[in-house]
């Protein structure tokens, strides 16, 4: 069973090394300039192409998958000298990169109209802001430093240049100063959980992330508790009684509850609960930073939508996998044992019917996603799905791929934890 | 010689044959109100200019976001268009597409599934690590990036929808033929010699004919499905077109001033697809029995 | 509870009658059974596939499905009628004091349950028994159907043991209650011949020691004549005829077991001496039965009135049943060849034994790479299906290759064919070399060589109708100008005892014989110097069998083809086919001239499988040898002689350690044993027959 396990894993690994170069090509390779997207139709050729060097997107499609991928603080650091460490920046949760210098103390530096300032924070956190004035000679005789921006980019400054352009972005944050030769942006890569900055807010994308992926969890496993006990209750009710009044009953119901649409449904229910009855909110208004479970009844038709879509679904493969069960011989042996009905029903088949519809109800958490994904946008909920949406409308390619590949991650991971599962429901596979 | 001998099945009997396997529908009360359901919204795509009492693009600034008035059945949006007609085109685009794009995925994928499942080994490996590649993204996620990266538009939904159902398909095709493939009369055809591609779509495609049927009129409704969740999420049709899933997701922002403009869609849209996987399963039950 | 007069059967079965509804309205699947079973007694119930057989053994237990009824007659169980009775007096009835076996072991155990807990819940169910005790009990049952480490299976599930063992374990929980009638439907079919006989001697101890009634069904006539001391043959639906074993094998008064005993070759018969005798038409279909005698269209002695009146089932000697009006009659006359019966018996092709070899092969190995089960482990594995085989096919000849399953005989004919890449040896067919797969081979040669498979079922394409499955081969090996396909295909139909209302059809409306007629007339259709024939005929019924066998004896004395003949069946092998080889783990244990292989001096293992064969003939006896284990891995084959480890003349560590030498008896029968020539000749001949 290790050996399959391993295989299992190795596969996983192998999907998520393909989807994220999947991710990453299809959103970097997408028409349209990112620079230009941020910038609007307005800016000029000039700011385009300064955002392109300031943002890395000049760089090698390849060197920038490696960058994206594991980071390149390690490498940049030998252009500083001095090694790069993240830290807190105000009170969001943002952080910054700085150079640490020998003694602890936190290096940065701008550029200002009388030249190159370096700013300092010392380990005890006092700041100080001090001229620069320690160059150093390149092969061509300039003057130059190579240091860390208050925007988290490694910088060549050249002596006694200033500013080349300024712009402004359209997304209305204001573009960093252009003062340096050259820009890297310093990323700490997605496998060491950094996605990076978002271009469409400006900020990091992984506390946003984060608190989005809360709240999408708090709604899927609200809806997975709702969803699991009655759909495997009505589907092995259903089995059991195959061809019956009952049996059509709930397949029918069903079939018809998961061919709805999540829009659909959710719209009937917003009619029904909140629009004519009035007990319900129609709408989830909070920002993200509150937490959803401060507010229980905001939960409500999300949850029962999410459920009336899902229900049907698991409900149908326990069904088919239960009459399939029931008919297999080893329960006419059990019959023919003499065995009372509850105890054919309960040790010979239940264990063997829900053995199928697990691994396929693992598999089904890719359509969940999808549903949550609709959901949040039918009822306004900040979770992790509206975030990708909002973030896939501005190509904000960042947010994309970090919540992509969180998707996926997710996803490909519960398909492992099915395949355990089923390892361990099924002897067959276990002691082989 | 008594019978006339043809060695090729008439063509005309072979559709019979399969549009006889399509009669069994009759024995299920539910398939045949999903047909009903199906024929219902054919109907109306087909007869959609004599139906529609105005153009689906017409605007009257005067109704704007109205309730159902005799002048307009179903009320009008947000542009003061006929939402009645923009419901009746709306069954042509999304009967339009669905089915396109699920013939092209079952093409695609009946395609990589014949040649994986048929030759097996390192072409099988490769071929299926890349579909579960693609499996193993959410769909709404696939979606996402594809229209991201390509922009909404018809073509490109279909392209979308082909992209992320030809997997399944491909599946399904492959499982069928590492079963049909174990049959004797493949191994027959195996040491006559005949070319693996004779063997793949002459010999192996038409007896998985059935379930690749069955399975691709469920797709259709899941294609419905999701070219509506596109048009709600704004990656569907570019606007004016008239699109279920757009509508819904324009008459949304306004449900507390006219709760009904989202309901006719929303209707419409479920009708449809419970119709058609209402007839697909009953198809598949009764198929089963019989066999 | 064992109350009951001595003379009361057990079970008594009167006048039973069982439909289901199916979407054509009623079918009458059982019609008027009548039958008892005494006390200790083994009752047999044989009739070919759909008979009703099994119909009968479910409606006993009430186990009909949701579709099935009883709509007449009794049921008698110790005296006490069980139709009309609750489900939950049944329910404690069934696994109690009636208990059923059936084919197919692996399938009838819950996959997902130990061994022990199937078992343990017979016994607290009906006995309230304690955990403990019931435990106890098992594992005493376990040791009384002599399986190996009793306590250690408990613990395992299903898939770990082997399908002999679990067919043990299934008798074993039958046995738990000591019931008082045990029902087998076809207990031993899934096994092999070897296996079957260790189980069929446990049934008859069982019976011996518990005093138990047992009513076994089979369609294997051989294995009904070993078990069994009472015989009902049934045939569509009824009871034709119920006597003692030996009346029904050796004085037959009804038409249909007389036919069916014609039908099946007796160890030892051959094809130039005898015949088999195939019964006319087919089965009528339950839902469409004739209005008379159910045998009457097919009976050789048919009368007017057959057709018009149902014959009762009537007592014409003691102890002896028949349902037939002119069973006296019949007892009476010696059975004539009818004239359109005589015209379809084959005459076995004249062969030449001195004749060319078309096919020579020498060291043949077919090795499988199979992945290994240990994690981080780079040594490849392989399973020597085919190891070391050499072998000489002459023009015109029947070469049988026997041996159980997983010996290698399926994979040495498909390397033949080509399906499978050697991994070494020599493969001369013609001059040609054979040795690659048969996507590289020339159209010339794959012409020449052409099989026919096993499973009727999927021998034929379901898409396509009879005229193309049979033209296609004709077409593609260019056998005849296109213009003429058409009259060929049917000259090879009618060949096939097929005509032209055929053409049309497909797959799904012929029988399973039909159907594999097809599959011969494909086969030869390109006029194949060498046709192979994968067990063509284990999946048909006797009569059908029958059929087919002479089919095949006729396309070879008429085309004069050369064949290979893979079956498990010892007795269709020796009527068949002129030479044979036994094979045992992926090697050749003997061959030689089929007369040769069937009297001594035997291999050791051709031996114990001929002593396994279940002949239809009581008056047979047959030594007693049994193989002890299972046959080892092909992974990682016994070293020295592949049977030493169950070999029950094993002289010593020669065995273990030394390849043993062919021992030349002549004649080309060649043995593989380290047993000298002379030891082996003195062996007593395993099969005798008193007259």
């Amino acid at each position: 069973m290790s050996r399959f396990i391993a295989r299992r894993l190795g596969f996983m690994l192998l999907t998520m090394v393909i989807v994220s170069l999947a991710v990453f090509l299809i959103s970097e390779a997408a028409p349209g300039d990112v620079a230009r997207h941020i910038l609007g139709q307005f800016a000029t050729p000039a700011q385009v192409e300064l955002l392109r060097d300031q943002m890395g997107l000049d760089q090698p499609l390849l060197i920038r998958y490696r960058d994206w991928l594991i980071g390149n603080d390690w490498k940049l650091r030998r252009l500083v000298g001095m090694p790069l460490v993240q830290k807190p920046v105000g009170d969001r949760g943002e952080i910054g990169w700085y150079a640490q210098a020998a003694d602890g103390t936190l290096l940065q530096w701008k550029m200002r109209k009388e030249g190159l300032a370096e700013l300092r924070t010392a380990p005890d956190g006092t700041k100080e802001e001090v001229p620069f004035d320690n160059w150093v000679e390149d092969e061509d005789g300039n003057s130059v430093h190579w240091g860390v921006d208050t925007a988290n980019h490694v910088v060549l400054w050249v002596r006694d240049q200033v500013a080349r352009e300024t712009g402004v972005a359209s997304a209305g944050r204001a573009m960093t100063e252009a003062s340096g030769e050259q820009y890297f942006p310093i990323r700490k890569g997605l496998l060491r959980g950094d996605p990076g900055i978002s271009q469409r807010t400006g900020r990091a994308v992984g506390p946003t992330l984060m608190r989005r992926v809360r709240n999408s969890f708090t709604l899927a496993i609200l809806a997975f508790a709702v969803i699991m006990p009655v759909a495997l209750v009505l589907g092995v009710l259903a089995g059991l009684k195959e061809g019956r009044a009952t049996d059509r009953a709930i397949s029918v119901m069903s079939l018809v509850t998961t061919s709805i649409p999540e829009f659909a449904s959710g719209v009937f229910l917003i009619l029904v609960f909140s629009f004519w009855l009035k007990i319900l909110p129609g709408a989830a208004v909070f920002t993200s930073d509150v937490a959803p479970w401060k507010d229980p009844k905001l939960l409500v038709l999300p949850v029962l939508t999410l459920t009336l879509v899902e229900v049907g679904y698991v409900a149908r493969m326990t069904r088919a996998s239960m009459v399939e069960v029931m008919n297999a011989p080893y329960i006419r042996t059990a019959y023919l044992k003499g065995l009372p009905y509850r105890r054919i029903v309960f040790t010979h088949a239940l264990r063997n019917a829900l053995m199928a519809p697990i691994t396929v109800i693992m598999l089904h958490v890719n359509w969940l996603v999808g549903g949550i994904v609709v959901v949040e946008s039918v009822f306004g909920y900040p979770g992790l799905g509206l975030y990708l949406l909002d973030s896939a409308m501005f190509k904000d390619v960042n947010a994309i791929e970090a919540g992509a590949m969180l998707m996926v991650a997710l996803a490909v991971g519960t398909q492992l934890l099915a395949d355990v599962l089923y390892t361990f429901l099924n002897p067959r596979i276990r002691y082989t | 010689m008594a019978g006339q001998l043809s060695l090729e099945t008439p063509k005309t009997k072979r559709t019979k044959k399969t549009l006889g396997g399509l009669l069994v529908i009759r024995d299920s009360r539910v398939g045949m109100v999903g047909l009903t359901l199906v024929t219902f919204w054919v109907l109306v795509a087909i007869f959609a200019p004599l139906i529609a009492p105005y153009s689906p693009l017409a605007q009257d600034s005067s109704a704007i976001n109205q309730g159902p008035s005799a002048q307009y059945p179903l009320g009008t949006d947000t542009m003061g268009r006929d939402v009645l007609s923009r419901l009746v085109h709306g069954s042509r685009t999304i009967l339009l597409l669905a089915p396109l794009s699920v013939i092209c995925a079952v093409i695609v994928g009946a395609f990589l599934g014949l040649v994986g499942g048929y030759f097996g080994g390192i072409v099988d490996e490769v071929v299926m690590r890349l579909l579960d590649a693609i499996m193993a993204f959410p769909t709404i996620l696939l979606y996402l990036i594809i229209i991201s990266a390509i922009g909404p538009s018809a073509l490109n939904v279909v392209i979308a929808i082909t992209f992320v159902g030809a997997p399944g398909v491909a599946r399904l095709v492959r499982s069928l033929t590492l079963d049909i493939r174990t049959r004797d009369y493949i191994r027959a055809a195996e040491t006559r010699g005949e070319h693996p591609f004779f063997i793949m779509f002459r010999e192996i495609l038409p007896n998985a004919r059935g379930p690749i049927i069955i399975d691709s009129m469920l797709r259709v409704g899941y294609a419905i499905f999701s070219i509506g969740t596109l048009g709600f999420l704004g990656l569907g049709l570019p606007p004016p077109t008239p699109d279920w899933g757009g509508m819904i997701s324009e008459a949304r922002k306004y449900i507390w001033t006219n709760p009904l403009g989202v309901l006719w869609p929303a209707l419409a849209i479920s009708s449809l697809v419970v119709g058609l996987n209402l007839f697909a399963d009953g198809l598949r039950e009764e198929s089963t029995r019989y066999q | 509870m064992d109350d009951h007069r001595p003379s009361t059967p057990i079970l008594d079965v009167r006048e039973l009658a069982i439909s289901y509804k199916t979407r054509r309205g009623q079918v009458p699947a059982v019609r008027d059974v009548t039958f008892d079973i005494l006390r200790g007694e083994a009752h047999g119930i044989v009739g070919e596939s759909g008979c009703g057989k099994s119909t009968v053994a479910f409606g006993i237990v009430s186990f009909l499905g949701r579709n099935g009824r009883i709509v007449g007659g009794r049921i008698l169980f110790q005296g006490q009628e069980l139709v009309g009775r609750s489900e939950e007096e049944l329910r404690r009835i069934r696994g109690d004091r009636i208990a059923m076996v059936y084919q197919d072991p692996m399938q009838a155990l819950n996959p997902s349950m130990r061994l022990g807990d199937q078992m343990t819940e017979v016994l607290t169910t009906h006995r309230g028994l304690k955990l403990e005790a019931a435990r106890e009990r098992c594992l005493e049952m376990l040791d009384r159907v002599y399986m190996p480490d009793p306590a250690n299976v408990m613990q395992r599930y299903p898939h770990q043991i082997s399908g002999g063992q679990q067919q043990r374990v299934v008798i074993a929980i039958a046995l738990l209650n000591d019931p008082a009638l045990l029902i087998m439907d076809e207990p031993t079919t899934a096994l092999d011949v070897t296996v079957e006989a260790a189980v069929l001697d446990l049934i008859a101890e069982l019976q011996r020691t518990f005093d138990t009634a047992i009513m076994y069904i089979s369609h294997n006539l051989g294995v009904v004549a070993r078990v069994s001391s009472k015989v009902g043959v049934m045939y569509a639906g009824e009871m034709v005829e119920r006597a003692v074993v030996e009346r029904i094998f050796i004085r037959p008064f009804h038409p249909y077991t007389q036919g069916l005993i014609r039908c099946v070759p007796r160890l030892g018969m051959d094809k130039r001496s005898s015949h088999l005798y195939p019964i006319r038409g087919r089965v009528p279909s339950p839902s469409n039965l004739p209005p008379g005698c159910i045998f009457e269209p097919r009976c050789d002695y048919a009368r007017a009135d057959c057709s018009q009146k149902k014959p009762p089932l009537r007592e014409i000697e003691p102890g002896h049943w028949v349902r037939c009006f002119h069973a006296e009659e019949i007892a009476q006359t010696e059975w004539q060849v009818p004239a359109d019966l005589a015209e379809q018996l084959a005459r076995p092709a004249g062969y030449d034994p001195n004749a060319e070899p078309i096919l020579r092969i020498t060291g043949a190995r077919t090795y499988y790479r199979v992945p290994s089960k240990k994690l981080l482990t780079r040594k490849k594995l392989y399973v020597k299906a085919v190891d070391d085989v050499s072998l000489e096919v002459r023009k015109g000849q029947a070469l049988g290759i026997v041996g159980e399953s997983g010996c290698g005989k399926s994979t040495l004919v498909k390397t033949i064919i080509g399906m499978e890449k050697p991994t070494g040896g020599q493969f001369d067919f013609m001059g040609m070399d054979v040795s690659v797969p048969v996507s590289k081979r020339d159209l010339a040669l794959i012409r020449e060589l052409q099989m026919v498979f096993q499973n009727p079922d999927s021998t034929l394409n379901p898409s396509f109708t009879v005229a193309n499955q049979i033209a296609r081969p004709l077409i593609r090996f260019k056998t005849v100008p296109r213009d003429q396909v058409e009259s060929q295909v049917l000259r090879l139909l009618q060949m096939m005892k097929l005509d032209e209302r055929y053409l049309d059809r497909l797959p799904r409306q012929l029988s399973g014989g039909e159907k594999q007629r097809v599959g011969i007339a494909r086969a030869i259709a390109g006029q194949p110097e060498l046709v192979l024939c994968d067990e063509p005929v284990s999946a048909l019924d006797v009569s059908v069998q029958a059929a087919v066998l002479n089919l095949l004896m006729e396309i070879q004395a008429e085309l004069g083809s050369t064949m290979i003949f893979i079956a498990h069946d010892l007795s269709v092998v020796r009527f068949f086919c002129d030479h044979i080889a036994v094979m045992y783990l992926g090697q050749i244990a003997e061959v030689g001239p089929a007369e040769a292989i069937y009297a001594p001096p035997y291999h050791p293992y051709t031996e114990a499988l001929l002593s396994a064969v279940p002949i239809p003939d009581p008056r047979a006896e047959q030594k007693h040898i049994r193989l002890s284990g299972t046959v080892p891995s092909a992974l990682n084959p016994p070293t020295g002689c592949r049977f030493n480890t169950r070999c029950p003349r094993k002289i010593g560590t020669i065995c273990e350690t030394e390849v043993p030498p062919w021992r030349e008896e002549g004649h080309g029968h060649r043995i593989f044993c380290h047993l000298p020539l002379d030891v082996l000749c003195k062996m007593d001949a395993v099969v005798t027959v008193n007259q």
